[in-house]
């Protein structure tokens, strides 16, 4: 009879066991992260001794695509052997998944050690307390002689830097010069102007050539204010940056304009498309795309073609323009190592053989050193984005605030307001309105 | 310990692992969630008790909500009847004796397995791109191709084809109830003089009731859920101007994509209600017009 309960203890031990198998990976991680804590009070009782002998586990993540994978895995591997105290876990996701990941573990204080984040998600985490402030690291454990104030300003949010600039992007016209000519256009000027714009557009409408694929809308139209000296978002968060609503009006006629020529493809044409090698312009039956530098590469890469950069129409494009930190590197709040974190961060973005992995794919470095470097090794298309970031170096103003917590809600609700303009369910002056009710009562929130 | 309660642990320790998942699983999550639908809360900070706010934001000052329910709602009752209908005709078409039927079968059951995956939700919209089958058919017979992605009304129907393709499981349970119909009714209504729409009429459609029933209230509740073709199919964004922003879809933006989680949570609970509702009204209405042979042909 005993030999029989014993037997059943067992069983229904090991069904337990078989039915929290899922739990499983979450329970081990919090082991983990109960471990890094001795080890990281330790390491602060006895001062810089971070990169000492103690053995370290840190966790990262970041989201992306199979290439960058694999160089920050390759990255990591360099950093494990130059530093053999250190065991770094890697977790990485697409975009998507990343962010729906992200904010569970957020909620259950499980945040990874390093996280890579986003511009429109930085101010909500950080807010939210999930984000540790880097400024006591920055000098200490990671070295920043050569990287700009303005570089490393940019994951500020309040008074803290609660990202790491991991690389710059900026805003640009990235158009092919034989569809260009085609259309009968010498060339786009670097001064030119909205007006010029829509001339050019519609020389290449007559000849039935698209001028560009639409202008992202949060995008665009928050460039656009700039040069008018205002902001999509107020500089705290709580509401518009704009009090003008002809200034939407405005934005949205031109677009909606540049959509009845034909110079830009109709909304119903590029929701058709299956995938980024139908588009037109990447099949060389249009002029260009408005975009982030980061995708020229991309552009040359998966159209095979030759394309020139230039920068947003003006006027006052210098107001307009500005440099984007494409991602940072955040060490999270609940993180027990934060110098060992703070030391990987450092050598991720100023080593020079580590970056000869990364090649600019995290944006145009922020060391000056590692961008000097690397001039020698990348490709023509990338070395015209260093060209061209230089550029912007010089023509452009500070970003300004990070976005407000609610960035991503306004993303989609201006998007979507633009969509519907574009085929004409709703006139720019009613999307101006609906827009700006919308808007302050999600950001009022 | 007698044997009876021996018995007992036995079986306690077989269903011992589906309790386990069943509590902390369902049970648990249910239970949260139901409290999470009366606050306010975006997973970093603890709920807030907002108490009925929720719903009645969804009812007075969110037009994207009731957008979602009313597509939804064309959805299921366009979607259902029509793939009820054409699982029946399969049914029939496979009914009549033939030597391949078990081959047929199974390719015609083979949409639904494969069907609300994300594969075929991908081929989908390869088959109504502007190079897709169906648009070059539709040119070959004389129609502009349409833009189905482009248009709201036209990605919405795309969705319901989608659905009525995946006819297979109900086919299989209409073939079962179709093969349960004693032949002997309908040799002695062709003795009669019964034409074939007075046989379906008079004998399918009454025999095959209780069949028609169950399979009404199933695929409705699985319509209501529909995600994965309007998620894939959109690129998860609902459009073209929230043309295939289904309840699940727009319950999951707003959950993970906005973070509110309260109001996804009370949304979930509002689809369980008319769940509930719904398919209480099919089966009073059943009364009406389900025949149950066992009571007589009542």
């Amino acid at each position: 009879m005993k030999k029989l309960s014993l037997l059943l203890l067992g069983m229904v031990l090991i069904l337990f066991l078989a039915a929290c198998g899922g739990d499983e990976t979450s329970s081990e991680e919090t082991d983990e992260s109960g471990n890094n804590e001795t080890e990281g009070t330790e390491s602060e009782d006895s001062g810089e001794e971070a990169s000492g002998d103690e053995e370290v586990t840190l966790r990262i993540a970041w989201w992306g695509s199979q290439p960058r994978h694999d160089y920050t895995l390759e990255v990591i591997e360099m950093y494990e052997e130059q530093n053999p105290n250190v065991t770094i876990e890697p977790e990485y996701a697409s975009w998507d998944d990343y962010w729906q990941k992200l904010a569970p573990q957020a909620a259950a204080n499980e945040l990874p050690d390093i996280i890579a984040m986003d511009l429109s998600y930085l101010s909500q985490y950080s807010q939210n307390n999930q984000l540790a402030d880097l400024t006591p690291f920055l000098g200490e454990q990671i070295d920043v002689s050569n990287i700009s104030d303005n570089a490393v300003s940019g994951g500020e949010v309040g008074d803290g830097i609660y990202g790491f600039n991991l690389g710059v992007n900026a805003l640009g016209f990235h158009y092919n010069p034989e569809v260009l000519a085609e259309a009968g256009i010498d060339e786009i000027p670097e001064d030119w102007t909205w007006e010029d714009y829509q001339e050019m557009s519609k020389q290449a409408a007559e000849q039935d050539i698209y001028f560009d694929n639409a202008l992202k809308a949060d995008v665009f139209f928050n460039y656009y204010l700039r040069t008018q000296g205002k902001r999509l978002y107020a500089e705290d968060g709580s509401g518009l940056g704009y009090e003008d609503d002809q200034l939407f009006v405005d934005f949205f006629t031109m677009v909606q304009e540049q959509v009845e020529m034909g110079a830009t493809p109709t909304p119903d044409f590029l929701a058709q498309l299956a995938g980024p090698e139908d588009d037109p312009v990447v099949k060389g039956e249009g002029v260009g795309i408005f975009q982030w530098s980061n995708q020229f590469v991309g552009l040359e890469d998966i159209s095979g073609l030759d394309f020139k950069m230039a920068p947003t129409p003006g006027p006052n494009v210098s107001d307009g323009l500005f440099l984007k930190p494409s991602m940072f590197f955040s060490v999270s709040e609940n993180s027990a190592a934060k110098e060992a974190a703070a030391e990987f961060i450092s050598y991720f973005v100023n080593d020079i053989e580590a970056n000869k992995l990364i090649l600019g794919d995290r944006g145009v470095p922020v060391s000056s050193e590692v961008l000097s470097a690397l001039k020698e090794e990348v490709s023509d298309s990338q070395a015209a984005v260093f060209e061209y970031i230089e550029w912007v170096e010089d023509n452009s103003s500070p970003m300004g605030a990070a976005d407000p917590a609610g960035a991503g809600e306004i993303i989609e609700l201006i998007d979507g307001l633009s969509e519907q303009i574009s085929y004409g369910e709703i006139t720019p002056e009613d999307a101006a309105t609906n827009f700006r009710t919308q808007a302050e009562s999600i950001l009022g929130n | 310990m007698n044997t009876h309660m021996k018995q007992n642990l036995w079986g306690y320790a077989f269903i011992g692992p589906f309790v386990i998942g069943f509590l902390a699983f369902t049970i648990i999550p249910i239970i949260s969630s139901l409290y999470f639908s009366f606050t306010s809360y975006d997973l970093f900070n603890p709920p807030r008790w907002i108490g009925l706010e929720n719903f009645e934001k969804m009812f007075t000052s969110d037009p994207r909500y009731l957008h979602s329910l009313r597509i939804t709602f064309i959805y299921v009752f366009v979607g259902v009847p029509l793939r009820l209908g054409f699982a029946l005709l399969v049914a029939m078409l496979l009914n009549t004796a033939s030597r391949a039927v078990g081959l047929y079968r199974t390719m015609y059951y083979l949409p639904s397995l494969i069907g609300g995956s994300v594969a075929v939700a991908i081929m989908w919209r390869n088959i109504f791109g502007d190079e897709g089958i169906v648009n070059l058919a539709l040119l070959s017979m004389g129609i502009d191709p349409i833009r189905w992605f482009g248009d709201p009304t036209a990605a919405l129907w795309m969705l319901i084809f989608l659905s009525v393709w995946q006819f297979g499981s109900s086919m299989l349970i209409f073939l079962a109830g179709l093969k349960s119909i004693p032949q002997s009714y309908y040799e002695a209504a062709s003795v009669d003089g019964a034409s074939f729409f007075q046989k379906f009429f008079n004998i399918t459609i009454p025999m095959l009731s209780p069949v028609i029933l169950f399979n009404a209230i199933m695929q409705t509740i699985a319509a209501f859920m529909t995600f994965v073709p309007a998620f894939i199919i959109s690129k998860g964004t609902g459009g073209p101007l929230d043309g295939t922003l289904l309840y699940s879809l727009y319950l999951f933006k707003q959950g993970f994509e906005f973070f509110h989680m309260g109001y996804a949570s009370a949304m979930a609970w509002v689809m369980l209600i008319i769940i509930a509702i719904l398919t209480s009204l099919i089966f009073l209405s059943s009364k009406y017009w389900v025949h149950y042979e066992s009571e007589g042909g009542k």
